[in-house]
């Protein structure tokens, strides 16, 4: 009898150290991103580095989850249950969204607890991020539109290859030089082009100056009520940048989106366009030794326009799971993947800011620079962007969005005029608000 | 025991209450259940919860929140949008299975005789049906692009054949035709084996020649192929998704917004599940309605 209690008691001995070396065991985090092709191997890197640098406390395990509306979708569709990750990549609209879930554990409480020191990150891009005083993501793969031109087409037309066109007349301007058409009057080469893209129209909102909703552009302590652009006449200046373009021949329509108008300057059948930051490596790529790229400004709508560009891209929000150690666990994890030295190897890979200030002392990245000079455009240009231009925060944004991008269609395809696309425009959007905050 | 003598015993056998007595009255329902369960789980639940969901706003979670009564149709009703979307269907869907029958039954003809390299070409006809439509509308993006796609360049156009509304409708029913086209040709190549040769050859003793042998001996032959071949059409035409989605995005304007992709942007995009469950049980209403025609057209026409 004594022989089997004991043989109990060494069992049950033997099981707590089992347990306790458990605890010991590295703490598993789960991330989940959005970022495919040359971005996720990346990522992938990135993460392997950093279970290496914190072999035995903490594991990460990064999940790709398909485009950044799979993601979103994937945690609204689980949230209902339980949180499926840690860590996670939402893109810049889906802020508000993140925000009014309840999910998201602020990483201002990282902060606070603590005291990281936030001037680290470029101020600019914490701005976006930055709701009521309150940091609620860690901006991650950050990016701005900018125009990008083939310099060799402007040699060959007479242009300064060197300068970059700034507003919407000067663009039309050097358009019109560098527009090449064959024996036939057949266009073979437009002098502008550019994807019907609804963050462009959010971007020059921004660049006017002008607030896209109410409640402090969506940032105050409660969230937007309805569009203001119709009745700042912002919406009005962008659509009829849109109508005398196509009216006046300068550009042919290239779909929604970036991809055709990426494609069609990739292949010299348009000479100037615009593209997201984040763009640049792959049109360096591809474009190779076939002409040379140069890069300019997001151009403004009117010359005398002086607000800025947002950033768009995507940011790392941490779900509140409370479980403390989990959750510490994921704050090591996104301080990691936003240390100058990752940053530094992040922006070489893939053109996207880096987000920490102390980047840009790195060698890494100044390689880089010199390499392709194209780059330090983007940084002048957030750099000389004030704050106060971070963009609006809207919960239908996606949707907005899209409204956007069908209604410059219905615009051009001469459904409708000026006038009647941003009062149906701001209709729409408006009543999609007062649907969602009636329901939220 | 033979069998009629077993059916016998067990109608004849009196009902009176007891074990045997329920477990007959059970039976039938017993070996129902399984069917039932799956029906139930997979059909008549998710069909009562569109329903239900169709009358209320739901929140970002899909959750019904405020009720809304018939609003959601009502509002639908009068959107000119959603009008728009239900027209572009029906081009849509008539375009399709039309014309997906015709390239089928034009390619089933042209390889019903034995020649040279026959094989070769139906392989080709029916090589379609192992092509994923997500992957030819990846391809079709490239050939219809309006600067540099194969297709402008080979016919020396500019046409914007996804951007322009009178061309994206066009171009999206020709991919979904050709993708169609497969599963058309194989169905009637099959029924085309079917028509007896000495119909035929009496057909050529009578005189009668290549068009009236098609039109009087061929496609009445065929015709259950066709008609199911028609069905299966308009049910894929309706069901047709990822041409949309990856081609133009229901645009430009509303020129390509099919009424299953305007409750895709309703549901998983606007995260409006009320409106989108209208539109489904709208959606549920046309298609009733046209396999009701169908089947009284089936009636007059198809000979079997």
């Amino acid at each position: 009898m004594r022989k089997i209690l004991s043989l109990i008691l060494a069992a049950s001995l033997l099981l707590g150290l089992g347990s306790a070396m458990a605890t010991e065991s590295p703490t598993e985090i789960v991330f989940w991103h959005s970022m495919g092709g040359v971005n996720g191997e990346a990522i992938a890197k990135m993460a392997e580095d950093f279970n290496v640098a914190y072999e035995g406390k903490i594991k990460v395990t990064v999940e790709y989850q398909g485009s950044y509306d799979d993601a979103i979708n994937k945690i609204r569709a689980a949230g209902m249950s339980a949180l499926p990750c840690d860590v996670v990549q939402v893109y810049d609209i889906g802020s508000r969204f993140m925000i009014d879930s309840g999910w998201a554990l602020p990483i201002q409480e990282m902060i606070d607890a603590e005291g990281y020191d936030i001037t680290q990150i470029e101020p600019n891009i914490a701005a976006y991020y930055t709701i009521d005083g309150k940091l609620y993501s860690m901006p991650f793969n950050s990016s701005t539109p900018l125009l990008y031109y083939n310099k060799t087409a402007f040699e060959e037309v007479g242009l300064d290859p060197d300068v970059a066109p700034k507003n919407f007349d000067e663009i039309v301007e050097m358009a019109e030089k560098l527009t090449v058409k064959d024996a036939d009057g057949k266009v073979t080469r437009y002098g502008f082009g550019m994807g019907n893209y609804g963050w462009f129209f959010e971007q020059w909102m921004g660049k006017m100056g002008l607030h896209y909703v109410d409640n402090n552009n969506g940032r105050g302590a409660d969230p937007a009520t309805k569009v203001v652009f119709d009745e700042t006449g912002g919406a009005e200046a962008i659509f009829g940048v849109w109508k005398r373009m196509i009216d006046e021949g300068i550009i042919t329509y290239l779909g929604r989106g970036n991809n055709d108008a990426k494609a069609a300057f990739i292949s010299k059948n348009i000479a100037i366009t615009l593209e997201s930051t984040a763009a640049l490596k792959s049109l360096l790529v591809n474009v190779g030794d076939e002409f040379e790229i140069g890069t300019g400004y997001f151009p403004n709508i009117h010359p005398d326009d002086e607000g800025g560009v947002s950033i768009g891209g995507g940011s790392l929000w941490m779900l509140a799971s409370g479980n403390d150690e989990k959750q510490n666990a994921a704050w090591e994890f996104v301080k990691y993947m936003i240390s100058p030295d990752v940053q530094a190897f992040w922006n070489a890979q893939t053109g996207y800011f880096p987000i920490t200030v102390a980047t840009h002392d790195l060698d890494a990245f100044k390689d880089n620079l010199a390499q392709y000079p194209q780059f330090g455009t983007a940084i002048d240009q957030l750099h000389s962007t004030a704050p106060q231009y971070a963009g609006a925060l809207l919960s239908v944004f996606p949707e907005a969005r899209a409204l956007v991008e069908t209604y410059t269609e219905r615009l051009i395809n001469g459904e409708l005029d000026i006038a009647a696309t941003v009062t149906n425009l701001a209709k729409e959007i408006n009543s999609a608000i007062e649907i969602y905050n009636l329901t939220n | 025991m033979s069998l009629t003598d077993s059916l016998k015993a067990r109608t004849t056998k009196p009902r009176v209450p007891g074990k045997r007595g329920i477990y007959a009255v059970m039976e039938p329902y017993l070996f129902l259940l399984p069917a039932f369960v799956v029906f139930g789980l997979f059909l008549f639940y998710p069909f009562g919860r569109t329903i239900f969901l169709s009358t209320f706003l739901t929140d970002k979670l899909g959750n019904a929140r405020v009720f809304w009564g018939v609003r959601n149709y009502t509002d639908l009703f009068t959107s000119s949008s959603f009008w728009a979307s239900v027209g572009v269907t029906f081009q849509f869907v008539a375009i399709v299975a039309f014309g997906g029958l015709l390239i089928g039954l034009a390619t089933s003809l042209l390889t019903a005789k034995k020649y040279p390299g026959v094989t070769f070409a139906s392989a080709s006809y029916a090589m379609p049906v192992a092509i994923a439509s997500a992957a030819a509308s990846m391809a079709f993006r490239m050939i219809l692009h309006p600067t540099n796609g194969l297709l402008n360049i080979l016919f020396g156009t500019q046409i914007n054949w996804t951007g322009d509304p009178r061309w994206a409708l066009f171009s999206v029913s020709m991919l979904t035709i050709w993708l169609a086209s497969g599963i058309n040709f194989i169905f009637i190549s099959a029924g085309l084996r079917g028509v007896p040769d000495e119909m035929y050859e009496s057909a050529s003793i009578d005189g009668a020649g290549y068009w009236r042998r098609l039109f009087s001996i061929t496609l009445p032959s065929i015709s259950p192929t066709l008609f199911f071949q028609i069905i299966i059409n308009i049910i894929g035409a309706f069901q047709s998704f990822s041409q949309i989605r990856l081609l133009t995005q229901g645009g430009p304007g509303d020129a390509t917004n099919v009424i299953v992709y305007a409750i895709y942007r309703d549901a998983f995009f606007n995260f409006r599940f009320g409106t989108a469950a209208a539109r489904s049980i709208i959606l549920f209403a046309i298609v009733l309605v046209i396999t009701l025609i169908q089947f009284s057209f089936e009636k007059r026409s198809v000979h079997y």
